[in-house]
């Protein structure tokens, strides 16, 4: 599978292409005439995104334009199948065909339009162009809304980061754009459903002043905010004539893959188009809904059922083992509470053990079930399983967890991939080196380092130096007190120490040195990091010229610098000079996190999988071998807790006035548990190793809803066993 | 599989027998109540009175017993065929609060992933506070300082004694607010409607918002906020209780003696009026190291409840007869002769009674010459000179014995290792230490992270070096060859040169020790490429350079484990103070290595203190400490009226402090204009002195109880010692001296 260099996901689409017959239902679908519009549902792993593929591929094939068709989907990820299948076809006429989220075209429709709707949206100036806001731009202006009134008590009732505070005021407004009520609505709706400390009600009025001041702010300054780019497309855009005209003549067949995992505002929005449509296909998973805390809502996406022609559903999984189908639905009843069925449903102990498979010996501490997990997971490379038919997953993957993983894997030579974020930027050391730089260029900005910071720094720019050298060369240039000569020319060092750290670094520490004293102050720091980067450390005998990773990073440090320059120009009058400085502190702050998402790397497909367990489901593969790490934690299901906001109160379906108490709180981690194992099960093809350690990462002993139904699914296995 | 059979006492059988509703059991020392209490829960568990989702909670005091507890019932269940593990959950207060909580940490105001700052991040912002506080009021205590005092000794007591004065109110005041439900602004809000009376009522306000805005900056709870959060969430859903009801149907509390007004309120509210609840204590044994609210009373006014089937667990097969006589004689004399009337309900009945002899824990047999009361006048030093000599003595006598001497206070046991050390007695102080594994484990990595702050150090590097070798410290043939290793080390001067050699300058081949010491070549060698890896790593995030270290320095898993908390730990706090670098992570971990810093999962107690594994050596422990610990022999020291008072005139009490005026206990008073403040009873008024008299009693009565405990720690022999104390003026305490007569009138008989 690994030389067509593709992801699972479409390697699954080819592979059963090429060696599977397609069943007839869905043979019937993906050749009808182009202009049905069926509703096509059913669990994870029964082909309904090959019936995507498959009819966009079709629909060309049958000379519609690429460019009327539109494939949809929540995000990016969940289009690789269909961007594979397009890049393997080898040519089509006219222009591509069309691959978006929701959120991305109405990003491009207000960017488009905003000539049109500059006046109406209450913008203080309309005629000026607007800057669009990224989620960490938002941050730092809610940063700088917020903190003068924390120090006048705002909040002091509860206890949350200052990061977390900001965005879960940013991801209220949102909430409200995309489920679609008044953003001045946010406090009363949480406030209605509270039962405990009343001082809560207090937080809850400040987080609506906070979302007020953000609003205006964002009006008077032209920003445009995720919350305002869907507003202005809902309410200003999608019913100007103009712009249906634009829409409906462009797009006339669209596929919309995954809809469950969209917010309801994209499902408003399809079901008005839909009568527009010659054509279309829609695809619902049924156990999915996985970004419910993003607002995803699977009972609005179902909803559009109703809309379409027919509903076809799809049960028949091409992936499990029908021994993992069956532990499938003594799960499922199991849930339900149904102990008969789920006993007569049981797997014989045996073959339990051998689909679900525990450690022999109870581990007591989290590392010795690392340990158990990779030495099974070399078992069966050892075996000849294919590593990429392998993944391990946990609730999280702090990057620890994930270091720890690589460390063991890399002992045996096994390889990893793990679609990940980067690390937040100040963790980076290439982009830590080159902010101690910086802030040695800018000594006005009173951000000195520290002598540790600046032997490290220098470790890492110069090609070669040790720590013990770096060390020396700090204690003997660094003068923190003369800002006019913070760094001592290396000439001027006494001899026995030049020896020391010797001639050839030394010369590269002139070289560093003397590029820093010429810097031109009034640069902004993007720029400035450019030419540090290019004039200096990208060169022969510095590090970052054999460290192709340090480049990534430092092209990622300038691109969020960048933006964060230009969505400041529009309200700043600062120069350059300040606002580098700024991002510097907001960078240190924690409220700048810079992370990006690495991007696949075609090399990485014959690799261990190593994920949070969400980022696998999102990702829609399928493997022969889980892992599950850590089941006794309750992080598997309980949904993520933020005291300014609330996924469920502030969803379309909830009630207004209604109570949030336990009984909702544990309905929703049983959903959510039920959700992620049905979806976890469909997704593995062979066999499920669960990794338990008596004691978890923090050396506590956590028993959580998913250990206790593991244990069960045992017993009830055991009282076959006994005949009972 | 058939469980193995196990040999029941009649009153272990009554408690077995039970079935539900709520049940009180007064136990004695040695009565083997933890182990009741496991058969108990194994029992409930097999007899089939759980559901699918259900499980037996068993709440217990410190960490050590959850694992015992654990084991204990998991044994049990494993010889019944059943799957370990399953049907229950062994929890401290603690444990359980964070579950609860963790059921709705939005109605506790937080999120999933809330901090727990610890006992020792606690202390230090609580130290910040006060100095904060007595650096911006620098006169506040001055109307509580006695008249007399002389400019020098007011300077001092400025300088010194305040602060720690204010420390200890400061955490005495907000563990009662916290306990008591109430939030900085609750009491700012009662503080504003009264005048100006309660002046340690407006410190105590002040460096409770204080204490409280920090913890809120750092995005954490302490461990009372964790209780009080915990009852706060179920008392704001009912539909929580319920399902914990449904999910805990039976609860099983271990050390009820010690159980704190919101304990009894969690564990009513999860039980239910009509559930299922077992309480086992021994009101005789509750004794405090700090302040706390728990209180013996609570135990006794349960066990005498209408609704509570009362039973006992009087048998003890721990000690002999005549130390079993002295303990039941402490009871009598309290409760019948205690010149002050106040004091006699401090110990209570049953009396402790030995084993029949087919008891599988048979009583030691009896040896009357074993007890000694030293009535000579000592003392401290001579006190201590005293007692090292006589366990030297007693220890060559009985090798293969345990021995532990408790003291009153860690200070006084400090100065009993001293002297033993220096006696070249063996000596196990992890009790006044404690957390061994801890401490091992975070001091080898922080010395590794202490040469890495410090590259240039060779001394650093050479101490790094025996810790990567620390395992032939107890390999007498190794020890020189490390010890010789790590000399040449610190003598080398250009550090550079032997990790990273350049052309002409390798310190190592300079040396020639390839031919002649060809082992000490190779550990140097080995060390150079695990040092260079390490600095190399020094650019990773400090959890990942600390895993690093570990994988070159453990093998064994708990070290492994802990390493891993370690670096979770310091991650976290690396993520409060991003200012903060390796030279701040190191101090730390060095903190942690002297055991300053307890962890929530592999606390000291976590692994339990066994003493049968020190056979032949002196433990030295606080009394307090050496609860739930036995010994073949004891000493306790330090028996005078300052440490156990009775409520004579000339009797000092360690919480009035020499230089506060009219013997005033500042830390009672300050909780008495607390209770005052939010009293709804109008008539509740605040007297000055009250509440120092009141503590009074109830220090007396615990130290009785203290004094229980001491003798009860003994299987076979005992020695009582008493000093004069710092001033010359202390005198054997009266407790003692009825102890000391009694015995001797058995004598005489």
């Amino acid at each position: 599978m690994s030389q067509t260099g593709l992801i699972p996901s479409l390697t699954t689409v080819i592979a059963y292409n090429n060696f599977m017959q397609l069943t007839k239902e869905q043979n019937a679908l993906i050749n009808s005439a182009p202009e049905g519009k069926p509703f096509l549902c059913g669990p994870s792993g029964t082909g309904k995104t090959t019936v995507g593929v498959q009819r966009m591929l079709a629909l060309l094939s049958m000379g519609i334009p690429a460019s009327s068709i539109l494939i949809l989907t929540p995000q990016r990820t969940l289009a690789s199948p269909y961007q594979h299948a397009l890049e393997a076809k080898q040519a089509y006429s006219g222009s591509p065909v069309t691959l978006l989220t929701l959120g991305g075209l109405a990003r491009r429709m207000v960017g488009l339009y905003w000539p049109i709707i500059n006046d109406l949206a209450g913008f203080k100036h309309p005629n000026t162009h607007p800057s669009f806001l990224t989620l960490e731009s938002s941050q730092y202006f809610m940063a700088h809304l917020v903190t003068p009134l924390l120090e006048k008590g705002y909040f002091n009732s509860i206890v949350i980061e200052r990061n977390r505070l900001y965005s879960q005021i940013i991801d209220n407004i949102n909430k409200s754009a995309i489920v679609g009520f008044p953003h001045t609505e946010i406090g009363e709706r949480l406030k209605s459903t509270w039962i405990g400390d009343l001082s809560q009600l207090n937080v809850y009025d400040n987080t609506q002043d906070c979302v007020n001041l953000f609003r205006s702010f964002c009006l008077a300054n032209n920003l445009l905010d995720y919350s305002l780019q869907i507003e202005l497309f809902r309410n200003l855009i999608w019913p100007s004539e103009i712009c249906r005209y634009k829409l409906f003549s462009t797009y006339k067949h669209i596929i919309y893959d995954n809809l469950e995992e969209d917010p309801p505002f994209a499902h408003d929005i399809l079901q008005e188009w839909l009568p527009n449509l010659d054509s279309a296909l829609l695809i619902f998973d049924e156990g999915g809904g996985f970004r419910r805390f993003l607002g995803a809502d699977p009972n609005t996406a179902s909803n559009l059922r109703e809309h379409c022609d027919k509903t076809h559903t799809f049960s028949q999984s091409f992936t499990s083992s029908k021994n993992l189908q069956t532990l499938n639905s003594t799960i499922k009843h199991l849930q339900n509470r149904d102990f008969d069925r789920a006993r007569q449903k049981s797997l014989s102990l045996e073959t339990l053990q051998e689909t679900l498979v525990v450690p022999d010996d109870e581990l007591r501490f989290y590392p010795q079930m690392l340990d158990w997990v990779v030495a099974e997971v070399k078992n069966l490379i050892d075996s000849g399983i294919p590593p990429g038919e392998i993944v391990i997953l946990a609730p999280f993957m702090s990057d620890m967890l994930r270091f720890s993983l690589n460390n063991r894997l890399e002992k045996f030579g096994i390889p990893t991939r793990s679609h990940r974020p980067s690390r937040p930027l100040r963790d980076e050391p290439a982009a830590q080196c080159l902010l101690t730089l910086t802030t040695l260029a800018y000594p006005q900005w009173q951000m000195l380092p520290s002598k540790f910071t600046l032997a490290y720094a220098m470790m890492q720019a110069i090609d070669d130096l040790d720590l013990v050298r770096a060390q020396l060369l700090v204690d003997q240039a660094y003068q923190k007190d003369d800002s006019a000569n913070l760094l001592k020319a290396f000439d001027d060092f006494p001899s026995l120490l030049r020896e020391r750290i010797t001639y050839r670094l030394g010369a590269k520490y002139k070289q560093l040195r003397l590029w820093l004293n010429q810097t031109n102050k009034e640069e902004a720091l993007d720029i400035f990091l450019s030419r540090l980067f290019g004039e200096v450390l990208s060169q022969s005998g510095f590090r970052f010229h054999r460290d192709l990773d340090s480049g990534r990073v430092t092209a990622n440090l300038i691109e969020s610098v960048r933006k964060f320059r230009w969505a400041m120009g529009e309200t700043s009058q600062d120069s350059n000079f300040t606002l580098g400085k700024e991002y510097l502190q907001m960078l240190a702050d924690g409220v700048i996190a810079a992370q990006y998402l690495q991007s696949w790397k075609q090399s990485d497909q014959e690799a261990v999988f190593i994920a949070p367990a969400y980022t696998f489901l999102m990702n829609n593969q399928a493997v022969d071998y889980q892992f599950w790490l850590d089941v006794s934690s309750s992080g598997w299901y309980v949904r993520l807790e933020q005291p300014l906001t609330h996924p469920y109160v502030l969803s379309r379906e909830w009630t207004q006035g209604q109570k949030w108490t336990a009984e909702q709180e544990l309905a929703v981690s049983q959903e959510g548990l039920k959700r992620l194992i049905t979806g976890l099960i469909a997704r593995c093809r062979k066999r499920i190793y669960l990794g338990i350690s008596g004691l978890n990462e923090n050396g506590s002993d956590e028993r959580g809803l998913m250990m206790r139904l593991i244990q069960n699914v045992f017993q009830q296995s055991l009282r076959v066993a006994d005949g009972g | 599989m058939e469980a193995k059979q196990i040999v029941l006492r009649p009153s272990q059988e009554r408690i077995i027998a039970y079935t539900s509703g709520k049940m009180g059991i007064a136990a004695v020392p040695g009565s083997g109540k933890t182990w009741t209490l496991s058969m108990l829960a194994a029992k409930l568990i097999l007899s089939g009175a759980l559901g699918m989702d259900q499980e037996v909670l068993v709440v217990t005091l410190v960490n050590s017993a959850v694992d015992n507890f654990s084991q204990r019932i998991s044994e049990r269940l494993k010889e019944s065929g059943l799957l370990p593990g399953m049907s229950y959950r062994v929890r401290t207060l603690h444990g359980l609060a964070h579950d609860i909580v963790r059921e709705r940490p939005d109605l506790a105001g937080l999120s999933n992933d809330f901090n727990i700052i610890d006992e020792r991040g606690a202390n230090s912002i609580k130290t910040n506070v006060a100095e904060t506080f007595l650096h911006i009021h620098p006169e506040y205590f001055d109307r509580y300082l006695k008249d007399d005092l002389s400019d020098y000794q007011r300077e001092k007591i400025h300088r010194v004694d305040l602060l720690k004065l204010t420390n200890v109110i400061t955490n005495d005041f907000i563990r009662s607010a916290k306990d008591n439900q109430l939030s900085p602004q609750d009491l700012r809000s009662a503080l504003d409607k009264t005048g100006g009376s309660l002046p340690l009522v407006e410190m105590g306000v002040q460096l409770y918002e204080d204490y409280q805005q920090a913890l809120n900056y750092r995005g954490g709870v302490d461990f009372d906020d964790l209780i009080r959060l915990a009852l706060q969430c179920l008392r704001y859903d009912p539909e929580l209780v319920t399902n914990l009801q449904n999910r805990w149907p039976y609860i099983l509390e271990d050390e009820a003696q010690d159980s704190s007004h919101l304990q009894q309120e969690i564990l009513s509210l999860l039980s239910g009026e009509n559930g299922n609840w077992v309480r086992v204590g021994d009101p005789n044994q509750a004794i405090y190291e700090t302040f706390t609210t728990a209180d013996p009373r609570l135990l006794r006014d349960f066990l005498n409840r209408a609704d509570v089937i009362s039973e006992d667990l009087p048998e003890s097969g721990r000690s002999t007869r005549s130390i079993i006589s002295l303990a039941n004689y402490l009871i009598d004399w309290t409760r019948a002769e205690h010149f002050n009337e106040s004091i006699r309900s401090a110990l209570s009945l049953p009396h402790i009674k030995p084993t029949s002899k087919s008891d599988p824990q048979p009583n030691p047999d009896d040896c009357p010459e074993a007890i000694h009361f030293i009535e000579q006048k000592l003392s401290p030093g001579e006190e201590i000179n005293f007692v090292v000599n006589n366990v030297q003595e007693w220890l060559t006598d009985h090798p293969n014995e345990t021995v532990a001497i408790l003291v009153p206070r860690n200070t006084r046991g400090f100065e009993v290792v001293d002297l033993l050390k220096q006696k070249g007695v063996e000596v196990i102080d992890g009790l006044l230490n404690s957390a061994t594994s801890t401490r091992l484990s975070a001091g080898a990595i922080a010395n590794i992270l202490r040469y890495l702050s410090d590259p240039q150090s060779a001394a650093k590097l050479a101490t790094a070096f025996k810790v990567w070798r620390r395992a032939d410290r107890s390999d007498a043939e190794a020890k020189p060859v490390m010890e010789k290793a790590g000399k040449l080390i610190k003598k080398c001067s250009r550090v550079e040169d032997y990790l990273w050699p350049s052309e002409g300058t390798n310190w190592l081949s300079s040396l020639e020790l390839e031919a002649e010491n060809p082992l000490i070549y190779e550990y140097l060698v080995n060390f150079r490429e695990v040092i260079q890896r390490w600095q190399k790593g020094i650019c990773l995030p400090i959890d990942q350079l600390i895993l690093t270290i570990a994988q070159d320095l453990f093998l064994d898993p708990t070290e492994l484990a802990m390493a891993h908390k370690l670096a979770v730990t310091l991650r976290q706090m690396q993520n409060s103070h991003p200012d903060w670098q390796l030279p701040e992570l190191g101090e730390e971990l060095k903190v942690i290595a002297k055991n300053e810093r307890r962890f929530l999962g592999f606390s000291e107690d976590e692994t339990g203190f066994n003493p049968d594994k020190y056979k032949g050596q002196v433990v030295v422990a606080t009394m307090h400490k050496a609860k739930g610990l036995e010994w073949d022999k004891v000493y306790l020291m330090a028996v005078n009226n300052y440490n156990f008072p009775s409520g004579n005139e000339y009797d000092d009490y360690y919480s009035e402090k020499w230089f506060i005026k009219n013997e005033l206990n500042l830390e009672a008073e300050a909780l008495a204009q607390l209770n005052t403040l939010v009293s709804p009873d109008i008539h509740d008024l605040y007297k000055e002195g009250d509440a120092s008299l009141k503590a009074r009693l109830e220090y007396i009565r615990e130290r009785l109880r203290l004094l229980y405990v001491g003798i009860t720690r003994a299987r076979k022999a005992l020695t009582i010692t008493w000093n004069t104390g710092r001033r010359g003026d202390s005198v054997e305490t009266i407790p003692l001296v009825a102890l000391r007569t009694f015995w001797k009138g058995l004598g005489d008989k």
